[in-house]
């Protein structure tokens, strides 16, 4: 009977997640010492979320099983990535972490991608709300049966 | 169900499950808009209304019988549309489809609850309690 609403809150929590996964980004777009590799600094690499539903299971006989019992559902945070594509590099000499040629690593963050992983974040959590708003509405006035 | 209530209990019963059903798929549609290749589920309930409607009662002689027709023992079940996608990633969930669904969704459960109180309040008038 509750499964809609833990469906829901696992929408939440992941879209949170996201949002928070942004914040770091943001937080760290200038962050030369993200990592020590093999005594040298290595810049902050921006962090990506991958999701999943939570009923992703292939086999025909879990599919049979998920249909007699009317699973819930719902998404899951299937891990936090590392993005590869390759640091910015700036040149600045007098910077404590700049190579002999005077360059900067610097992250590869892009405040306007993150820009647009918070937009689609918040909008998922609010649709979310609303979704879980609906169903406990729902649930609210099923309770009221037969007390008029 | 007991004879006491009447086939119309049954059918707001069978309702009522159904709009839960859907309910549920659409939070999990919604859950599911930022999932790669999610594709979009769809309640069908309909169908046990109907049926429930021209009840079709077979005989039956042994446990192993299968019951043909017979009032919405088929039950609610969830279908997949593979063929649509609305993002790049693959994922097939219409975020305003959704919520318009929903919407319809609590009008039809609110309605069907309504009358499940115009049953029990005529039942309670009849049972002579006030």
């Amino acid at each position: 009977m509750f499964d809609g609403m833990n469906s829901t809150a696992s929408a939440l929590t992941a879209q949170r997640l996201r949002m928070d996964t942004a914040a770091g980004n943001m937080a760290n777009a200038s962050a030369t010492r993200g990592r020590m590799v093999d005594g040298e600094w290595e810049p902050y690499r921006r962090k990506m979320v991958t999701m999943a539903p939570q009923d992703n299971r292939a086999s025909f006989a879990s599919h049979l099983q998920d249909a007699e019992r009317e699973s819930a559902g719902g998404v899951q945070v299937t891990g936090i990535v590392e993005d590869q594509t390759p640091f910015q590099s700036m040149h600045q000499p007098g910077h404590p972490d700049a190579d002999e040629d005077g360059n900067v690593q610097l992250p590869n963050v892009d405040p306007l991608k993150e820009m647009v992983d918070v937009m689609g974040a918040t909008r998922s959590y609010e649709a979310n709300v609303t979704v879980f708003d609906a169903h406990k509405s729902m649930k609210m006035s099923a309770m009221e049966i037969g007390r008029g | 169900m007991v004879a006491l209530f009447s086939s119309t209990i049954d059918q707001l019963h069978n309702g009522l499950n159904g709009a839960g059903l859907r309910q549920q798929t659409t939070a999990n549609n919604i859950a599911n808009v930022d999932t790669p290749n999610y594709k979009a589920r769809k309640a069908n309930f309909e169908h046990t209304l109907d049926a429930a409607k021209q009840q079709f009662d077979s005989r039956r002689t042994d446990g192993r019988h299968f019951d043909f027709g017979g009032a919405g023992d088929r039950g609610a079940y969830t279908s997949i549309d593979r063929t649509r996608s609305y993002h790049h990633n693959g994922n097939g969930v219409d975020m305003d489809k959704e919520m318009a669904a929903m919407a319809n969704n609590q009008i039809y459960h609110s309605a069907l609850i309504d009358r499940m109180d115009g049953q029990f309040s005529s039942l309670k008038t009849a049972l002579g309690g006030q």
